[in-house]
């Protein structure tokens, strides 16, 4: 088993991750490295553990064990040697720089979709309503959806609901966002929609955390693509290479069931790495 | 302040007379409200009557509309005067039976409602008379969708006989009462009427989910 | 038995204030008793154990204990205390003691109510516990929690009947009083029991016209036909 020695100047670095959830094992020991500007797309079966560890980068989902560090401040880990008001303080203030969408989008129904991208700058980063608006509609107009400034959540396509939660979290700034599988609840023709919208911040150089069943556009947007199953990383490597050429027989199983066709598989290319061989 | 404990001691042995006092008077007005709510679920169900329907409508609005004080008060100082001399006990267990058949009917509906109509058919095509449809199999399936509503309102109704106080009934309330009004420490002995109130509501509705349980067992 | 109705007339000005106090003594409980509910539900979901077990407490201890007892309870400690308050504001206070128990639940039952995915989205912009419930949660609790609200005050307008038996001067204590001087109890409660009946009816209906507009705005454009139907919402 190839060791795990990445340099630990990494932007986020996440350590020896385990998470159960009532006696069953999510994650076994995972750990992952990702520099900055580096679009990294989490592919694997349901039930893989992926989307738990994206939930663990925020410690939204806090691990058993292991800890999770942004540009070397602690995000979240366990054990955790600061006071617990230390945590919840720089916990608050970490997250303010790390944007998450979510699959099933939560926007917030009760304020409308300018308001949705001003409320979280005026709580949190205490900016002034000015300077909030001017950001939000800048966000707004990012992602298409600034002529929808004063309308209802509610009035919005799933697409577009997507793409206001991305708004909302570009107008805070993020050093890092975290996706959910943020298409896997929308209707087929409006993915591609917010697929454009991943597409260009990704190629602005956002630091980004996708987890996804879009191979393609794990192909043609991800630096590395990270396959998981049963709670640990398989493989991960270069997009075309661990798509094309899987080097183990669970990734190749996985691909076939998503009707992709694998070359003959074998070990080769330096931007390649097996964890588990089978 | 001095909390003397030694004064709710002294007087636990009539305070938990008085216990049993307002249990007894629960079950009571508990056993005559469910019939009756029973009785009036049936008949609105089977009837068709528009009259009927809107005269038990009217009961409810009135009995959830109006405080239960004033319901007692009403039972007791008004049946004498037409002529029933029936005492404060029967006068309270009166009052609360007739308050608490108003939302035991309303939760009835709600397990009737619950009862598939296959049901109805099913006993119907079995030949069964319409006594014995309902109670053979339609109310034991109403009920037991009840339980925990049925349950709720069983220990509104236990709260409730603290009010029949007001109408000389010799229960806990008036028990704790009668103690300090001698012994001139209401706060020790409202104290132990207090737990003792707080012992019975507490183990009765935890005992809701047990209830639960055992009959689910009983049907699987 | 012959029916006075002359006393509904001679007496109406007791009646009317005692109607009066009730209706002072109610509002006055619900000024207390609402944020000291929305305070115990908060606390029921607090990080820290003590608080939530002293939250969990207070509403079991109130919700499993007659009113009555906790009328008279309040009336014989806060002097004690040093409190010498006249009845009408012990009885408020217990009023709103106990209300905020049963208001506590209600909001409870509306935080959990409102997804899960809520309060992640605002914890995750960085929000505190304390901001997400306030700018994201408790305000999608309103529309939900309204009905249950109304209900509970109904509660306790029929709840403060009871403050009668520490002399409160609210509307069952001027019926008291009436048939007291007339020796007419019949006329004297049925009287009440209507104005009671009138005042939780009157309750009723302007709550749910309000709640009717509140679901109206919180439900703009959700899924109607229409909205489905608009063209300009198909991009993605």
């Amino acid at each position: 088993m190839a060791p795990n020695t990445e340099t630990k100047n990494n932007f986020l670095e996440m350590t020896r991750i385990r998470k159960s959830f009532a006696g069953l094992t999510a994650l076994q020991d995972v750990s992952l490295s990702v520099p900055k500007g580096e679009v990294v797309c989490i592919i694997g079966p349901s039930g893989c553990g992926k989307s738990t560890l994206l939930r663990t980068a925020n410690w939204l989902t806090p691990a058993d064990a292991g800890e999770v560090r942004l540009n070397g401040e602690i995000v979240g880990a366990m054990p955790d040697p600061r006071s617990k008001s230390m945590q919840a303080r720089s916990l608050n203030a970490l997250r303010a720089r790390i944007g998450m969408v979510f699959q099933q989008f939560n926007v917030w129904p009760h304020l409308s979709v300018l308001e949705n991208v001003v409320c979280p700058q005026m709580v949190v980063a205490k900016r002034g309503r000015d300077i909030a608006e001017k950001k939000a509609l800048a966000a707004l107009a990012i992602v298409g959806l600034d002529e929808k400034k004063t309308d209802w959540p509610d009035n919005l396509s799933g697409g577009q609901k997507q793409r206001l939660a991305i708004a909302r979290v570009l107008a805070m700034d993020p050093v890092l966002m975290l996706l959910d599988e943020p298409t896997s609840a929308l209707d087929p023709e409006l993915v591609s929609g917010v697929l454009t919208v991943l597409k260009q911040l990704a190629e602005k150089g956002m630091t980004m955390i996708i987890v996804t069943h879009e191979l393609g556009f794990a192909r043609s947007v991800a630096n590395r693509v990270v396959f998981m199953e049963e709670g640990q990383i398989i493989e991960e490597g270069s997009p075309d290479v661990i798509l094309r050429t899987p080097s183990t027989k669970r990734l190749e199983v996985f691909l076939e069931k998503l009707n992709l066709t694998a070359l003959k598989p074998k070990t080769n290319g330096a931007s390649h790495r097996v964890m588990k061989s089978d | 302040m001095k909390f003397d404990l030694s004064y709710t001691l002294d007087a636990l042995p009539r305070l938990l007379d008085g216990s049993l006092v307002t249990l007894k008077l629960a079950l009571f007005g508990f056993a005559f409200s469910v019939v009756l709510a029973t009785i009036v679920t049936v008949a609105r169900t089977v009837s068709k009557s528009r009259i009927f329907d809107t005269i038990v409508a009217v009961y409810i609005s009135f009995i959830r509309g109006t405080p239960l004080l004033v319901q007692i008060f009403l039972v007791y100082y008004v049946l004498p005067i037409i002529g029933l001399n029936i005492g404060a006990v029967t006068a309270g267990i009166v009052a609360l039976t007739l308050n608490s058949a108003a939302f035991v009917i309303e939760i009835l509906r709600g397990g009737l409602a619950s009862v598939s109509k296959g049901q109805f058919e099913a006993g119907r095509s079995l030949g069964l008379s319409n006594v014995a449809l309902w109670l053979k199999v339609i109310l034991p399936q109403t009920f037991m969708a009840s339980i925990p509503p049925l349950v709720n309102e069983f220990t509104q109704l236990l709260k409730s006989t603290a009010l029949l106080s007001t109408i000389t009934v010799v229960e806990l309330m008036r028990v704790s009462q009668q103690i300090y009004s001698n012994n001139y420490h209401p706060v020790e002995v409202l104290a132990g009427a207090f737990a003792m109130y707080f012992l019975m509501c507490f183990t009765i509705s935890r005992s809701a989910s047990w209830l639960e349980a055992t009959f689910e067992i009983k049907r699987a | 038995m012959s029916i006075d109705l002359s006393i509904f007339t001679s007496y109406a000005p007791q009646f009317f204030l005692g109607f009066w106090m009730t209706i002072r003594i109610v509002i006055g409980a619900i000024i207390l008793g609402m944020p000291f509910g929305l305070v115990l539900a908060l606390c029921q979901r607090s990080r820290f154990r003590l608080l939530r077990i002293l939250a969990v407490s207070y509403i079991e201890i109130f919700r499993n204990t007659p009113f009555i007892i906790q009328v008279f309870i309040f009336f014989y400690v806060l002097p004690f205390y040093g409190l010498h308050l006249p009845a009408t504001y012990v009885g408020t206070v217990a009023l709103a003691a106990f209300g905020s128990a049963y208001f506590a639940e209600v909001i409870r039952g509306g935080i959990n109510a409102v997804a899960k995915g809520q309060l992640e989205s605002a914890r995750a912009t960085g929000m505190s516990d304390w901001e997400a419930m306030r700018y994201v949660v408790l305000p999608q609790t309103l529309p939900i929690i309204l009905p249950a609200m109304t209900n509970q005050t109904l509660s306790l307008v029929k709840e403060s009947a009871i403050l009668s038996t520490i002399t409160v001067g609210e509307l069952t204590m001027a019926a008291i009083t009436v048939q007291g001087e007339t020796f007419r109890p019949f006329e004297a409660f049925i009287m009440i029991a209507l104005m009671y009946w009138a005042l939780n009816e009157t309750i009723a209906i302007i709550m749910r016209r309000v709640e009717r507009k509140v679901s109206n705005r919180s439900n703009s454009g959700r899924a109607n036909g229409i909205a489905r139907a608009d063209p300009a919402v198909k991009d993605g």
